[in-house]
């Protein structure tokens, strides 16, 4: 794996299915942590957990679908591939719903296993670069005065100069000063590379 | 009316009272007879006076002795009757010869206070001193008419009842062979109104296959030793539209000197609740079969559950222990808790599975000394009254067969999933008037009681042969397959062993033994 501090959490009640998972992951140079219950999980889990999360859906107490729940609720994206047992069925139907990355019935092949935590990984690591990407492209809006964000939502979306400066009732020779100020602002070196930006950072033109 | 008043009249002709009244004795004899006589007693002369009366016919009356002496005999009438009334005196003055009876029925008495009360009358011409005489004897015919109405009160209700309730009567004189059936009787088997009938007339209308099984039931209602009552149901094929319909009949023997002479009866068209009762059987088959699907599928579902644990463990421990050996550098750390692993978990696979077990066996088992012949019977009407009926088993039973050791319902539950196997076979196999066969036998060289089952259906083809003790494999399409798997471990746990014989040359056959008694 290209990243390092990706960790796949093991939330399973029985100790055996724990232990032989945990070895299974770290035996691939990942690293593995095991929890015995939701509750116990939910305790140390945080937003910026990395990596994915192993779920037994049918635990006592707290079950895999109401972490899912709880999981999201707090803001916690890791992706989620689900072991289910016997007859287990229409739980794993509420869970792809509720969007399980994946489902694995017991007893899980390794190859099936790993496949599936590899593209968790994988998953989890697109999202986070989307959310790099996002931060970064916000972080470059952050210095625009609140004129300047009308000229560029219009400007982005393809407007020439003079309906801009229609639209917000300025002149045009006033857009040009706004739209220089925006490209040396965001360091954009043209009108489509202000264009991505826009799009990353979730301005809505 | 509180007395019975029962008709006794003094006999007249053989007491010469002619002869004998002049004497004092005689005469005072004749006044004390006359006066206690229980019936009231008139002497009335030819001219129609009340000569005489007694303390019963004053009391009847109304009258003192004063009062009634002389009194016109027309006095005693109401007006309405009386012309009704005078030609039989004349008869009995003039014509006695010609009612030697002289019993009249239902006249009328007029009582001194003007009651009108119902009597019956007996005239007696006598002579008494050369003098034509009339002893009239009347009897209060109040009891005697309340008692005619009251039984045709009840008549009345009987018919209504019949009527209402679709009764039939029959009443067969088995001394003659003559059978009477009433008119419902006669609608009911669809025979001639009118015609005379016979008992082989009534046979002939019994469903062919249901005739041994009623005449069964009557040879045992027949038998002097029974209290001769029974009740059976059975199909006929009506007479007139040849349309089949369920009778039942309720009867009774009458013996005599330990002769069966009367069979007096009830039938019953019973078709309506034979079809409903076929619907709710239905119902409870479905139910009770879905319910052991449940049962089966829940206990799959937790010995799934137990076993799938370890053995997801397993699996993974098993895989990573592969994974290690096929490395370039065998990390012995892994291997060894990888491996332990599967052994921990293999051998918590084999406790869940015998923790499971024995929960579902927890049923206490107590054997008792059993009569297998007694048991048998109870598992055969068992069979029969749960909606299996129309099949007729053969009964060999060993008469003085030492009593088994065994559970009761146990070995019955074995006993009645045979027999609802065999008769299923048989309805599948569509073989009519079919039978079973029950056996029950000492095994001496193995010092067991063994009973068989033998149904006449088609039997077992080769891959059911080997596979029908198999859990969960199953010939019936809404059958779980777990019958003869249960009967199976039933029997051994009861210290027997249940097989199918392979040897069997018509329909199906299982054998299976249980130890005796110590």
């Amino acid at each position: 794996m290209s990243s390092h501090n990706n960790t796949v959490f093991i939330v399973d009640d029985d100790p055996a299915v724990r232990d032989s998972l945990t070895l299974m992951i770290e035996q691939e140079n990942i690293a593995a942590e095991a929890f015995e219950s939701a509750e116990a999980f939910l305790a140390v889990c945080r937003p910026e957990c990395l990596g994915c999360a192993v779920i037994d859906v049918r635990m006592p107490g707290m079950d895999g679908i109401e972490l899912q729940m709880k999981m999201s609720e707090r803001g916690i994206l890791l992706p989620v591939i689900f072991l289910t047992g016997h007859g287990d069925i229409p739980m794993s139907v509420r869970a792809i719903k509720a969007g399980a990355v994946d489902f694995l019935t017991k007893p899980v092949t390794r190859e099936n296993l790993l496949k599936c935590v590899r593209s968790a990984i994988q998953s989890d690591e697109n999202r986070l670069a989307q959310v790099v990407m996002t931060q970064q492209s916000q972080s470059l809006l952050l210095d625009l005065t609140e004129r300047e964000r009308e000229v560029m939502a219009l400007a982005v979306v393809g407007h020439p100069n003079k309906e801009i400066a229609r639209r917000l009732g300025i002149s045009h020779r006033t857009v040009e000063i706004h739209k220089s100020k925006i490209m040396s602002k965001t360091g954009a070196v043209n009108l489509l590379d202000l264009a991505r930006i826009a799009q990353e950072s979730g301005l809505n033109g | 009316m509180s007395v019975c008043r029962r008709l006794v009249i003094i006999d007249i002709p053989y007491l010469p009272i002619g002869s004998i009244i002049n004497r004092p004795l005689e005469s005072l004899c004749f006044h004390a007879l006359f006066d206690i006589a229980a019936d009231a007693l008139l002497l009335v002369n030819d001219a129609g006076h009340v000569m005489l009366a007694n303390s019963t016919a004053l009391q009847l009356l109304g009258y003192t002795e004063k009062e009634i002496t002389g009194l016109a005999v027309e006095t005693l009438i109401p007006a309405c009757y009386r012309t009704n009334h005078e030609p039989h005196l004349d008869i009995y003055f003039n014509q006695p010869e010609k009612s030697a009876q002289g019993n009249v029925r239902d006249l009328v008495a007029l009582g001194r206070d003007g009651r009108e009360m119902p009597v019956d009358i007996r005239f007696s011409p006598l002579h008494l001193q050369e003098q034509r005489c009339i002893l009239i004897t009347m009897i209060d015919a109040a009891q005697r008419r309340w008692t005619e109405k009251a039984l045709r009160t009840s008549e009345e209700r009987l018919q209504l009842a019949k009527r209402v309730a679709g009764l039939g009567v029959f009443d067969r004189d088995m001394t003659n062979g003559t059978l009477h059936l009433d008119e419902r009787s006669r609608v009911l088997l669809g025979l001639d109104p009118e015609a005379a009938v016979n008992y082989e007339n009534f046979l002939a209308v019994i469903h062919p296959e249901d005739r041994a099984n009623r005449q069964a039931v009557l040879d045992r209602a027949l038998n002097p030793a029974s209290n001769g009552e029974y009740q059976t149901e059975f199909r006929i094929i009506r007479r007139n539209d040849g349309i089949e319909r369920w009778l039942m009949t309720t009867g009774r023997v009458f013996f005599e000197s330990g002769d069966a002479v009367r069979l007096v009866g009830i039938m019953q068209d019973i078709t309506e609740s034979k079809v409903m009762e076929r619907i709710w059987q239905e119902h409870r088959g479905n139910m009770e079969s879905l319910f052991k699907q449940q049962i089966a599928a829940q206990t799959a579902s937790a010995i799934a559950h137990e076993l799938n644990q370890p053995l997801a463990a397993i699996s993974v421990y098993s895989e990573v222990a592969l994974r290690a050996l096929g490395s370039d550098t065998v990390n012995p750390e892994t291997l060894n808790r990888a491996l332990n692993g599967c052994v921990e978990q293999a051998q918590r696979a084999g406790k869940s599975l015998h923790k499971l077990l024995g929960f579902l066996q927890k049923e206490e088992f107590t054997p008792e000394s059993l009569k297998l012949n007694d048991i048998v019977r109870e598992a055969l009407d068992m069979t029969q009254n749960n909606g299996f009926g129309g099949f007729y088993p053969t009964l060999e039973l060993e008469q003085d067969l030492p009593p088994v050791l065994g559970n009761r319902i146990q070995i019955q539950k074995v006993l009645i999933n045979l027999l609802r196997n065999g008769v299923e076979a048989m309805r599948k196999a569509g073989v009519p008037a079919s039978s079973i066969t029950v056996k029950v036998q000492t095994v001496r060289e193995r010092n067991m009681a063994q009973v068989t089952v033998q149904d006449s259906g088609s039997g077992l083809d080769v891959e059911t042969t080997k596979r029908v003790f198999e859990p969960f494999f199953t010939t019936k399409p809404s059958g779980i397959g777990m019958g003869l798997a249960i009967s199976r471990s039933l029997i051994e746990a009861n210290g027997g062993q249940l097989w199918f014989d392979p040897k069997s040359e018509a329909g199906a056959t299982f054998h299976f033994t249980l130890p005796f008694a110590p």
